[in-house]
């Protein structure tokens, strides 16, 4: 009786022993190798899958964005003259609610979105200037655009919601200076902000500020599985990324970083620059700096303008400083070169458009292929 | 009804229209299944999946700065699995033997990650769906491997907790033999008393790891009730049996007093139909039933050490425990009650010479080395759930054996009637918790 039952102990063990050892040995011949990004961490080799968001690339055709397009690409809208002279910007926004997109190497979330993206695109324009932007709402729900800045009560995005299949157009003039989020403000609010209904919004001083490479990165997160916790946490859109693909800048040309914060759940967020100090302009208001410092905190919705340069070439970090968001997925690299600007050159066609009435009395420089951010003066 | 008559005229033949009423049903449900499977969904269609559900059955901290997690597909659609990590931090991870799993499928996370011994750690894994699921290990400590000395390390601790206490308790022994009817009741339920104790924890524990470490996918809880009472039938059966073959073996016609016992209810008696036969069969049965209760005992509790050495080989890999010395002596003390039940229903009846009592002890201690081999080096939750299961079936069918002997020793007079049986079943229990504080 004693006997049977040792038995049968010994089958199921060798059974499950077998089993184990037979699903490892199946596909022997294709090995991954995974690890090994961290000091005293080992580099090992598997027969299965990676899973590994600091080193894999979600794949375009999936992605909530594509960051480093992101990084450089503002939208200075379709241009054209009032009667009085004012220049008049016209952008079209479309909300959508529907799609599932890849917000993480691996993982899939209904995004709810302005133009495909998370964040919305970067919007430019000059103080003074005349902006409309049509919001086309494609969504299931209803959406509307609440710009930060000074506009008019009914322009403010708040109390008239755009229904599905609807349109509206947003008019307020470029006031004042500085760097302002928009969002939907729809109810549950929560709700269409950390779907991710928003981005940034530029007012260029009419005396532009000096030459730099400049950027926009937002800083976001996603709360995947609903639970009133980020899951995840980005600059521009996808943990991570700027970690395989670091951001080429110049030794000591200046860069210049409009910074936002559209962190929902977690009460603050913030940035850190390794191996530098910067400049801080908060919410970009004015032209002094508050600030010589290499941290900033935000709230949601705060936000403001970095400047620094590199002195020595190399890679160097960003990140939040609180280092769980930067440990799930809020940090990056620089590559600073001692060379030209090629990778920037590239980038540079869609700012091109920025300036249609007058192209010898802009910044717009050929040789370096660098953009000042003044607007039409 | 015209069927059922059909049937009773002709037992054996069944005619070709009751096997059409026996296949009609499945042949009902095949075609339900077709029509279900075939139609993708526009009888009951759904545009929501079902939830996703990952279980975390294992995590194992490796020495050289890997941690691996054991996870399955309890959900009840296919899931892919998309990043790991610890405490809540992502990390590079790899997933073996891919990241697609379908429902029930297991796969092996491996997480690079230096860890510290004695710390917890919270170790999640993230799907497609953005859904974190984890699991919390209180206390990392090295998994244990199958090394020599390792191997020696649970030897020696299945000695300790498992053969030593049962043959100390073997050396009462002689002690149990020179007491009188009472006392010795006392004793007997005593130790009906403490494998009711060992029982019920055993039940206890098994729900305890269906509760915490497996999927409500597998409804480990009424698997640990169904092992339990199969277990008890099965040994019931195997028991009754072992002593009909014993008694046939030695003396064909104790059959008949069995009969005679069973069906009585006034006491043996002895002179009724052939007096020498009969009285040959009660020395037969008060020699061979108590031995075979021994016995009974032995491979219960040695079922039960098994599953007790699966608890402290898994305690120790999944770092729940750091073995001291301390809790080794509190198992010993726990266990040294089991050997008294050993002895107590062979106390009256002839010596039993020692090394018989050896084997007996080896046979319900010896199992703890093997449970603490199995539970250390191949630990799952499922197996030990069973395991545990089939010992509290164990020790309830000796349970029923002490309490069947005791009635009849007794004179069929009843059991609950002596106040000695009640006090010690009592004991037994206390006796049994209060050692049970000290683990």
């Amino acid at each position: 009786m004693f006997g049977i039952a040792i038995s049968i102990i010994v089958f199921a063990i060798s059974t499950a022993v077998y089993s184990k050892s037979s699903l490892t040995d199946l596909n022997s011949s294709k090995l991954n190798t995974f690890g090994g990004h961290t000091p005293g961490y080992p580099t090992l080799q598997t027969t299965g899958d990676v899973l590994d968001p600091t080193s894999l690339v979600i794949n375009p055709k999936n992605a909530v964005v594509d960051p480093i397009k992101y990084l450089r690409e503002f939208n200075y809208g379709k241009l054209s003259l009032s009667s009085n002279g004012t220049v008049i910007r016209d952008f079209t926004m479309v909300a959508s609610d529907q799609q599932t997109k890849e917000v993480s190497p691996g993982v899939f979330y209904n995004v709810w979105t302005f133009n495909g993206t998370i964040p919305g695109p970067t919007l430019r324009a000059t103080e003074g200037d005349t902006i409309r932007i049509t919001l086309i709402n494609n969504g299931s729900k209803f959406h509307s655009i609440h710009f930060h800045g000074i506009h008019p009560a009914e322009m403010d995005g708040v109390f008239e919601g755009i229904a599905p299949g609807g349109k509206f157009t947003y008019q307020f003039t470029a006031e004042p200076f500085g760097v302002f989020p928009y969002h939907c403000h729809m109810q549950p609010l929560e709700e269409h902000i950390t779907h991710g209904l928003y981005g940034a919004l530029i007012i260029d001083p009419k005396e532009p500020r000096a030459s730099a490479d400049e950027m926009v990165m937002l800083m976001n997160g996603y709360d995947t599985d609903f639970d009133t916790e980020n899951n995840f946490y980005t600059v521009n859109g996808i943990p991570f990324y700027y970690m395989h693909h670091p951001i080429q800048i110049d030794k000591n040309r200046l860069i210049r970083i409009y910074l936002l914060n559209m962190l929902e759940f977690d009460p603050l967020n913030n940035f850190h620059l390794h191996a530098n100090m910067f400049n801080f302009y908060k919410t970009g208001t004015k032209l002094i700096p508050d600030e010589y410092t290499d941290i900033v905190t935000m709230n949601q919705a705060e936000r403001g303008i970095l400047e620094f340069s590199y002195k020595y070439p190399g890679k160097y970090m960003f990140h939040a400083h609180k280092t769980e968001f930067a440990e799930k997925g809020w940090t990056g690299l620089f590559l600073v070169k001692e060379g030209t600007n090629q990778s920037i050159n590239e980038n540079l066609s869609v700012t091109s458009i920025r300036n249609y009435t007058d192209y010898s009395t802009t910044d717009f420089n050929k040789t370096t292929g660098l953009v000042s951010t003044g607007g039409v003066n | 009804m015209e069927i059922e008559e059909g049937n009773t005229s002709s037992t054996h033949r069944i005619s070709k229209r009751t096997i059409l009423f026996g296949v009609i049903p499945f042949i009902v449900i095949g075609a339900m299944i077709v029509l279900l499977m075939n139609s993708s969904g526009i009888l009951f269609q759904s545009s929501i999946k079902p939830l996703p559900e990952i279980s975390i059955e294992k995590v194992e901290f490796s020495d050289n700065n890997m941690i691996v997690a054991y996870v399955r597909n309890t959900g009840a659609s296919e899931i892919s699995i998309a990043q790991a990590d610890v405490n809540d931090r992502i990390y590079p991870a790899a997933i073996e033997p891919g990241r697609t799993l379908t429902r029930l499928e297991d796969a092996k996370v491996i997480i690079p990650f230096v860890w510290n011994t004695g710390e917890p750690y919270k170790i999640g894994i993230t799907t497609d769906e953005g859904t974190r699921f984890d699991k919390l290990v209180k206390s990392a400590a090295g998994a244990p491997r199958p090394t020599v000395g390792q191997a020696s390390t649970f030897a020696l601790i299945g000695t300790y907790v498992g053969i030593i206490p049962v043959m100390m308790g073997l050396v009462w022994y002689p002690f149990v033999r020179r007491l009188s009817p009472n006392k010795y009741n006392f004793f007997l339920s005593l130790t009906a008393g403490l494998l009711v104790f060992l029982g019920i924890d055993a039940l206890l524990e098994g729900n305890e790891i269906a509760v915490n470490s497996l999927a409500p996918a597998f409804n480990a809880q009424i698997l640990i009730i169904m092992v339990a009472i199969v277990t008890l039938l099965t040994l019931l059966y195997v028991s009754q049996r072992l002593i009909q073959r014993a008694s046939k073996r030695s003396k064909p016609d104790i059959d008949i007093e069995y009969k005679k016992r069973s069906s009585s209810n006034s006491e043996p008696d002895m002179g009724t139909k052939d007096a020498k036969s009969s009285s040959l069969s009660v020395q037969q049965r008060l020699l061979i039933r108590p031995i075979a209760i021994s016995m009974m005992i032995s491979i219960g509790i040695g079922l039960h050490n098994f599953g007790e050495g699966l608890a402290i080989g898994a305690a120790v890999l999944l770092g729940e425990v750091a073995l001291s010395s301390f809790l080794i002596l509190g198992f010993t003390l726990h266990n040294t009650t089991e050997g008294l039940a050993i002895v107590a229903p062979m106390a009256k009846s002839r010596r039993i010479p020692v090394v018989k009592l050896m084997i007996m002890g080896l046979i319900a201690g010896g199992p703890t080395i093997l449970g603490a081999w199995i539970g250390g080096f191949l630990y799952s939750p499922i197996a030990t759930v069973i395991f545990l299961s089939i010992g509290a079936g164990a020790i309830f069918q000796v349970v029923y054996s002490i309490g069947s002997w005791m009635y009849h020793t007794n004179g069929s007079k009843g059991l609950l009637n002596n106040h000695w049986i009640i006090i010690g079943f009592a004991s037994g229990m206390f006796v049994m918790y209060l050692t049970g504080l000290l683990v």
